[in-house]
């Protein structure tokens, strides 16, 4: 029956239409809701793999965890570097809920005529984070060395090194999420209006909220088990160096789309 | 020649990476004054010593004892 590969495709066609049509005659709240849902959803998850994709806040761990290791017994260097993890934790919580609070405050984003144009301005900066992604995140030369000034990484570094205190570990975990907030800022803003504004009964939002928060301290558990297993800084500095070309992809990929599912379902639509 | 307080602050630097990469406190000692000697006996004939001059040499020497340590002296300030 399908030896003609024109009939073949003709058939494909058909059907895909058909499908669509089928799509479109469904009632239209319950089609929007579920894409709604799903546009969501998707957002969500591009945000949480960009925010797992950063490098600034393991690269500070690792530092962190280096230094730590090498001043005072294994226990109480592991043990730090868990208040490390809760500060970068608190601080990703406490910023969502802010940049919420902000979203809300100023009406960034809610899909009305008016504020048309402030969605523009996020999806523009969403589309140049995806240019300074791949172009910026990175500086030119050898190793991980990332936008921050060199100044700041000095800091970073010499707060990394002089860490005495469980309270010292969690500032500097506090602070190395506040130092990734030209990346992530925006990210803050569309996740948390769209966690919160995803009102499907089956799907629990706080459950989201909490592994939006979760999920990017991930790379942060990887490396401390890392180093628990034995693996030094030499090691996983080698490792970094290595996907430096394949996170920017990523991260500028993750960026684009994003931004399409922003710019297609939230402000043309 | 290298400033006594800059010398004193890399030696101490230096302990803290060999021992957060492993290497035994004793054998640590050994591998920073080696490194170290040898690095000032070959900037002896110059006038005047960067410090990237001195990391440069530094590295070259530790090389010899251990890959790991050499790469983390060499890469800290490129992690971030």
């Amino acid at each position: 029956m399908f030896h003609r590969p024109r009939l073949k495709i003709f058939l494909i066609f058909s059907c895909l239409l058909s499908s669509t049509l089928a799509l479109e005659n469904q009632p239209p709240a319950c089609y929007n809701l579920n894409m709604s849902f799903f546009v969501s959803l998707g957002i969500v998850i591009l945000a949480m793999l960009i925010m797992a994709c950063l490098q600034l806040q393991p690269g500070i761990f690792s530092l962190f965890y280096h230094y730590a290791s090498g001043k005072y017994s294994k226990s109480r260097a592991s043990d730090m570097t868990l208040f490390f993890i809760l500060g970068a934790e608190t601080a990703a919580a406490c910023l969502f809920f802010c940049s919420y609070l902000f979203a809300n405050l100023f009406f960034f984003y809610r899909f009305r005529p008016e504020t048309s144009f402030f969605a523009w301005v996020m999806a523009g900066i969403l589309l140049a984070l995806a240019f300074m992604g791949f172009f910026c995140y990175y500086r030119a030369g050898q190793g991980t060395k990332l936008f921050i000034p060199r100044r700041c990484a000095q800091n970073l570094d010499h707060a990394a090194r002089s860490v005495k205190t469980r309270s010292d570990a969690f500032t500097l975990g506090a602070l190395s999420s506040v130092c990734e907030l030209p990346f992530t800022l925006p990210l803050y803003i569309i996740t948390s209006v769209e966690i919160m504004e995803m009102s499907v009964e089956f799907f629990p939002s706080h459950l989201l909220t909490i592994l939006y928060i979760v999920i990017p301290t991930i790379p942060l558990f990887i490396t401390r088990w890392k180093f628990q297993l034995g693996y030094n800084l030499a090691d996983i500095q080698k490792s970094r160096v290595k996907d430096k070309a394949f996170t920017r992809i990523i991260l500028c990929f993750s960026y684009v789309a994003i931004s399409i599912l922003f710019i297609y379902f939230r402000i043309l639509t | 020649m290298i400033d006594e307080t800059t010398e004193k602050s890399l030696v101490k630097t230096l302990k803290i990476d060999a021992k957060a990469i492993g290497i035994p406190a004793g054998a640590a000692d050994i591998f920073i004054q080696k490194s170290l000697a040898a690095a000032k006996k070959s900037l002896a004939s110059r006038k005047l010593i960067t410090e990237k001059d001195l990391k440069r040499a530094l590295v070259k020497e530790l090389k010899k004892y251990s890959a790991d340590f050499a790469y983390v002296y060499e890469n800290r300030d490129k992690i971030i």
